[in-house]
């Protein structure tokens, strides 16, 4: 069953002054269950739109949309107890305390104490949980808002841009916690426009532009949609080695003080022999790899934003 | 039920509510220490003599002197006691524990603005933190979230209500015993005040949901206020000018009426219709209570149907 189906999504805004943003324009995808899946998209491409139709914060103009198989429209109250969720940035009363902002969502729920520790004992926050939310960084905000999605041990949780203005540390701890979350068996839907973040902790990805979709798939499979794999030789006479790769049929240029030789990456044992033949010895050699990245740039070049 | 339980801890966890109670404490604790400071306890010999005074004029009452030509009695009471006991007083210029139920009706101003503002801030908080949307990712069914929080509203200002409205009249029965006259006490006192109170209450409930749901339609507290007050003290305070007959169908006139059980008369050349005869009943006890009702049950269903239709971004 895929955690999320969506199919046709499309959400218009009306102006003020007459005429319509459209913010997706007829989205299609399905996610599966368990792993991280990385919504990416350049601002104004409808992620967030797309989250909040997902969670019933905002009405579809048209399309129909399916939260663990039940329709959004008509029985999201049904599982919305499997879903965490984080919408854009992290929304808690500042002046409460962290428990306290806890305390609130996890009584909707009938979740006593110990869902709370352990929430708070799981983001690395139960220290500073008796203190108000306003004296907080953003990334203890960013956990808090997280711990408040691990309360109901949800199945699916939906995350917006969650490493959005963390410093590094911050970034690596989110990554981890989003890594074992998928490992555990949940499905974790991020949306972020962190690319390298996504490489490291997705399975899956989709690319957004103009509110509709570019490319979904496993990470391994949308890195090889541009084909620009290569290798990467670096040897003392650049130009002899050229000629040597040339004579052995491996297509090559030199770029920026190394040989690029356009052939998959499981082709450098045969880099290395051939050169080694001709009496020239590698000092590096490595795969010249794309990444989400470069895709995600290359994919999304001519799209700007939705509207 | 949880969710009720959850937003009994939200309103709990609010500072406006410990902030309108200790204001409200404050406020009494200055009024009535400058009435005690103003005042003082009557020499017996003083309070003998307004007793004396007090009992012929009681009797003359009793004997049906008490109204003067063309004069008529307010719906409100229901037997002649009734009338003699508000309409003779001792003559005595003192604070005086018999007085603590119109106080109360004077004060009501107070009591039902801090209401408004509990509603306004209970029902704007959640747009102004934006934690609306984490909300309704936790319960959806947003008619469920608007009507258990109108319930919240309701229960935390009839609470905050009461308990101010109680303290008062405790610190006013101190104040009289020590610098007034606690005498001269009608016999359904205790009654008459109690009701007093219940009616305040339910008017600060009632405004306190119209301020509610004015938050949520324009999803923040200070548009809540802005409007609630621009609309009555602008609108209602003019168009009750320039229009007197109108004044049976505005919404500050009902509670008036249903605070102080005292219809709105008016003079016949005033409305439309020949001038002279009995006075006009524009608004009576019932009706005020039916035109309250009104103006929060259709502010609710706009309220409703705009937050049930509207994105929440």
């Amino acid at each position: 069953m895929a955690m999320i189906e969506i199919e046709g999504l499309r959400k218009e805004y009306r102006r003020l002054r007459g005429g319509h943003t459209v913010a997706v324009a007829g989205l299609d995808l399905s996610v599966p269950e368990g792993g991280v899946f990385g919504f990416l998209g350049p601002n104004g491409a409808g992620k967030t739109t797309t989250i909040r139709c997902l969670l019933g914060l905002v009405r579809p103009s048209a399309g129909r949309l399916s939260l663990l198989g039940a329709d959004v429209g008509h029985a999201l109250p049904s599982v919305i107890g499997r879903v965490g969720s984080i919408v854009e940035a992290p929304a808690m009363f500042p002046r409460f305390t962290g428990r306290r902002n806890l305390e609130i969502l996890a009584r909707i729920h009938g979740e006593g104490d110990a869902a709370i520790d352990a929430s708070l004992e799981r983001v690395g926050l139960r220290d500073r949980a008796k203190d108000p939310v306003r004296t907080y960084s953003l990334g203890m905000k960013q956990r808090l808002a997280i711990a408040a999605t691990l309360l109901r041990d949800p199945s699916l949780l939906i995350l917006d841009e969650p490493a959005n203005g963390l410093d590094p540390a911050g970034i690596v701890e989110v990554r981890e916690l989003l890594r074992s979350l998928g490992a555990e068996g949940r499905t974790v839907f991020v949306s972020s426009h962190i690319l390298s973040e996504v490489q490291q902790t997705a399975d899956h990805v989709a690319i957004v532009a103009k509110g509709k979709l570019i490319k979904a798939g496993a990470v391994n499979e949308v890195l090889a949609t541009t084909g620009t794999s290569g290798v990467i030789v670096k040897l003392a006479d650049l130009e002899a080695g050229r000629r040597a790769l040339a004579d052995a049929n491996i297509p090559s240029t030199i770029e920026a003080g190394a040989i690029r030789a356009d052939v998959p990456a499981d082709q450098s044992e045969r880099i290395s022999r051939t050169l080694a033949q001709a009496g020239l010895y590698v000092t590096e050699l490595r795969p010249d790899t794309v990444d989400l990245e470069t895709v995600f740039l290359e994919l999304t070049k001519d799209q700007g934003v939705a509207d | 039920m949880r969710l009720l339980r959850s937003e009994f801890l939200r309103a709990r966890s609010r500072r406006v509510v410990p902030m309108v109670i200790i204001g409200g404490l404050i406020g009494i604790v200055i009024g009535l220490g400058i009435a005690a400071a103003y005042n003082h306890k009557p020499s017996p010999e003083q309070i003998a003599a307004a007793q004396s005074q007090y009992q012929v004029a009681y009797q003359r009452c009793l004997n049906g002197k008490f109204l003067g030509p063309n004069q008529l009695i307010d719906a409100r009471y229901t037997s002649i006691e009734d009338v003699c006991n508000a309409a003779v007083a001792p003559d005595l210029s003192t604070i005086m524990l018999r007085d603590v139920g119109v106080i109360l009706e004077h004060i009501s101003t107070f009591v039902i603005l801090l209401g408004a503002l509990l509603g306004a801030s209970l029902g704007g908080a959640d747009w102004t933190s934006n934690t609306m949307g984490t909300l309704l990712t936790w319960e959806p069914r947003r008619l469920r979230v608007f009507l258990e929080r109108a319930l919240v509203v309701a229960a935390v200002v009839v609470v905050v209500t009461l308990f101010l409205q109680i303290a008062f009249a405790l610190v006013y029965w101190g104040v009289t015993s020590v610098r007034g006259v606690t005498t001269f006490l009608p016999p359904n006192l205790l009654g008459d005040v109690a009701g007093t109170m219940l009616r305040v209450s339910a008017m600060a409930i009632a405004f306190a949901l119209v301020a509610y749901v004015l938050a949520m339609i324009g999803r923040s507290t200070v548009s809540s206020l802005g409007v609630l007050f621009g609309y009555l003290i602008l609108f209602e305070g003019v168009i009750a000018g320039f229009r007197p007959s109108i004044m049976g169908s505005l919404f500050v006139r009902a509670a008036v009426v249903v605070i102080g059980r005292q219809p709105i008369l008016m003079e016949p050349g005033n409305v439309s219709g020949p001038a002279g005869g009995q006075p006009i009943v524009l608004m009576d006890v019932t009706k005020a209570w039916v035109v309250v009702a009104i103006y929060v049950v259709v502010l609710g269903v706009v309220s409703v149907v705009q937050f049930q239709r509207r994105d929440v971004t």
